[in-house]
């Protein structure tokens, strides 16, 4: 993870202190500087005295409104990117954070895999990777040529597998659930139930790619999803 | 009105009594103007007659002076309600009936009355009695007299005031006879809508069962009795639904709750390496898994229900979307060595919101998959129905679903094999979920299945209109949320 280096300064306005803490503590093992805003106010607060990269903030709050923050910040007229959390889940809600300037938002409860993903995406460190060729250890994928290599031997992968483990590849390292899978590789909603579609796919995929070979790339982290890494 | 009062019986008969009331006292005043005229007209008549009477009994005397020669027993009679006068054209009275006692008729006549006859008119005497008065002149010879006769009216004026007096009395007497008749009345009709209303109030939402007793089924109050007995079905319907939905609901809720609970009490028992508590985390996460899915069924269900989803149409090839939902469920079928078939016409347009009616038909085929014995084929097929519709077919080889499970099958959380389908992971709200997206769509979805012989669930939908510009403008019209569902 050599992006880890970076400072990027995050704050997270989030009144449940449980959730707040989760948050925390996930995103300073990232390597990110997170300060934690309880209420509205202090929020509302801070982001007028400090600067941050990103702000992640909770809709629903006591005291101000999430969106009244947002809305502050805009007239600062900072660059920062902000990821809305609601629990609302009402279409015209999320319709009007966007409106008023939200950069994306997750609707509670959420993986924490798929919060990873969009803070990357919206700090711009999602894309390190957009270079046709793929690699990891001995894994290669080249996306021009659609051709994927264990060891310098070519691997046969359905198209489905070959989106699949480039996804994977893709983020690297990450957690990535089956949800994020379902809707980026898939494109079908949340409802559909296609959990026991991916769980074959990738053991078709681990077949293909894995069990011949050392060490095992693909890994599945129980509850949340699965991880290509090397141990 | 100012008078409220706040049973409709009292209204009932305040108008009542009042309309009969004005009726009854438009019509005394009639009566009583009527009488009136008819007794004067008599009056008058009588009035002239005695004028050509009078003018018979005057006689001249020798001497030129004129005399009454009146029927014998006039002259002093008291009772007589006849007054005469006669006058010289000069003014002079020849003569006055003594039972005047001396008061005038009038004055000495004026020069009309000395040339014609006046017609009667009403008089009042100095001693205040009413008198109807006519004159008339008269020629002797050579010179005229004018004659006045004049008719008691005490007789009709006392005649009319005791009809009015009767009339009074007796009118308020008849219209509070009637009001109390109305009362009566208003009651005797009304009492069946208080029964109602007793009735009405026992059923309670514990008790819909009870239903109200209609006499007769054609008159007015049978049919607010039927139309309120069909509602109460209704909401009885409604109620049993919503506490099934809530039991069912809280017992989905509660399978994972108690998981997530056993595993973590039984986990904190005794200390465990890291290996084991990641274990024992993994676990809890499935079923919170579980739970948000759930949840989240659950919410489009009711955002279903209060019509809160908007539709992203476009026109699409039936059988394409099937060709879609086949493609990603064959790994599924390819691990059963089942084999999906889809066949039909290609060229059915309907008018969808593809991701939705794919996730329904993804559903159908999960179910087929799930519940065909391995090796068994599934038959997907798109073919014109009746009424332009296009229909898709969903055709399993599967054990079938038993005839008294078929009414319920798209309730939410039914399931035909409680133990079975809950190793599956499914909570029973897949066909629910199916049967929304189809009838959002205006379609239908119906099942057949003779047991054993596997089952077919169709979905008929409304073929697209030639008109694309119709749905082309609302493809784009919101941003489309792949998050919603």
């Amino acid at each position: 993870m050599q992006e880890a280096k970076s400072h990027w300064r995050v704050l997270v306005v989030e009144d449940e202190a449980k959730v707040a803490r989760a948050l925390r503590e996930g995103l300073e093992r990232e390597k990110y500087e997170v300060v934690v805003a309880p209420t509205g106010e202090e929020g509302f607060f801070l982001v007028n005295a400090e600067e941050f990269d990103l702000v992640i903030l909770d809709l629903m709050l006591p005291g101000r409104d999430g969106l009244q923050v947002l809305a502050t910040l805009r007239k600062r007229g900072l660059q920062t990117h902000v990821l809305i959390l609601t629990a609302r889940d009402a279409i015209e809600d999320r319709v009007e954070g966007l409106d008023k300037g939200a950069d994306d938002y997750l609707v509670k409860p959420f993986a924490f895999p798929e919060l990873l993903a969009r803070v990357r995406a919206l700090l711009r460190r999602g894309r390190t990777e957009q270079s046709p060729q793929l690699r990891l250890a001995d894994l290669e994928m080249d996306v021009m040529t659609r051709n994927a290599k264990r060891r310098g031997q070519y691997v046969e992968l359905t198209a489905r597998e070959f989106e699949l483990l480039e996804y994977l590849l893709r983020h690297k390292g990450q957690v990535v659930s089956r949800e994020m899978l379902a809707r980026d590789v898939w494109k079908e909603t949340r409802a559909t139930p296609i959990d026991n579609v991916i769980d074959v796919h990738i053991n078709r995929l681990r077949r293909k790619v894995d069990e011949p070979f050392n060490p095992k790339l693909i890994h599945t982290v129980r509850g949340v999803g699965f991880v290509l890494r090397e141990e | 009105m100012k008078l409220s009062p706040s049973n409709v019986r009292s209204q009932l008969t305040i108008w009542y009594v009042g309309v009969l009331g004005a009726l009854l006292v438009a019509y005394g005043a009639a009566s009583l103007f009527f009488l009136f005229l008819s007794m004067r007209e008599q009056v008058d008549h009588n009035l002239l007659e005695d004028m050509e009477t009078v003018e018979g009994q005057i006689a001249k005397e020798p001497d030129g002076s004129l005399t009454l020669r009146l029927h014998h027993g006039e002259e002093g009679d008291p009772g007589l309600h006849r007054f005469v006068e006669i006058w010289s054209a000069e003014g002079k009275l020849l003569y006055r009936t003594p039972q005047l006692d001396g008061q005038a008729l009038g004055g000495p006549p004026s020069q009309k009355e000395a040339s014609e006859d006046i017609s009667p008119v009403s008089e009042r005497l100095p001693n205040g009695l009413r008198v109807r008065l006519a004159s008339s002149p008269h020629h002797f010879d050579n010179y005229i007299v004018i004659l006045r006769v004049a008719h008691n009216e005490q007789a009709m004026w006392r005649e009319l005031r005791e009809f009015t007096t009767v009339l009074l009395i007796g009118l308020p007497l008849g219209v509070l006879l009637a009001g109390f008749g109305g009362y009566a009345l208003a009651r005797k009709a009304l009492a069946p809508i208080d029964a109602m209303t007793l009735e009405t109030q026992k059923i309670s939402a514990q008790d819909l069962g009870a239903r109200l007793s209609v006499q007769n089924r054609e008159d007015e109050l049978g049919r607010l009795g039927a139309v309120l007995n069909a509602m109460l079905g209704r909401l009885q319907g409604a109620f049993e639904q919503l506490r099934r939905f809530t039991a069912d609901a809280s017992h989905e809720l509660r399978t994972p709750l108690t998981a997530i609970r056993s595993v973590g009490e039984v986990a904190l028992q005794e200390p465990k390496g890291p290996a084991e508590y990641r274990d024992v985390i993994g676990s809890m996460l499935e079923e919170v898994d579980r739970l948000t899915r759930l949840v989240e069924s659950l919410l489009v269900l009711s955002r279903a229900d209060g019509s809160h989803v908007q539709l992203h149409r476009a026109d699409t090839s039936l059988l394409s979307v099937a060709e879609e939902a086949a493609s990603t469920l064959e790994v599924l079928a390819e691990e059963k060595r089942q084999k999906i078939d889809v066949e039909g016409d290609g060229d059915l347009i309907v008018s969808v919101d593809r991701l939705i009616l794919r996730q329904a038909i993804v559903n159908l085929l999960d179910n087929a998959i799930k519940y065909s014995p391995v090796e068994s084929r599934i038959l997907i097929r798109v073919h014109p129905g009746k009424n332009k519709k296009a229909c898709l077919n969903v055709i399993d080889q599967g054990p079938g679903i038993p005839a008294e499970h078929q009414p319920y099958v798209f309730d939410r959380f039914y399931r035909v094999d409680k133990a079975r389908t809950r190793e599956w992971g499914g909570a029973g709200l897949g066909l629910s979920i199916t049967r929304w997206a189809i009838e959002a769509h205006g379609g239908e979805i119906s099942l057949s299945s003779k047991g054993g012989d596997g089952c077919t669930f169709r979905i008929c939908l409304p073929i697209a209109s030639d008109t694309p510009s119709q749905t082309a403008g609302r493809v784009s019209a919101t941003p489309r949320m792949e998050n919603d569902l």
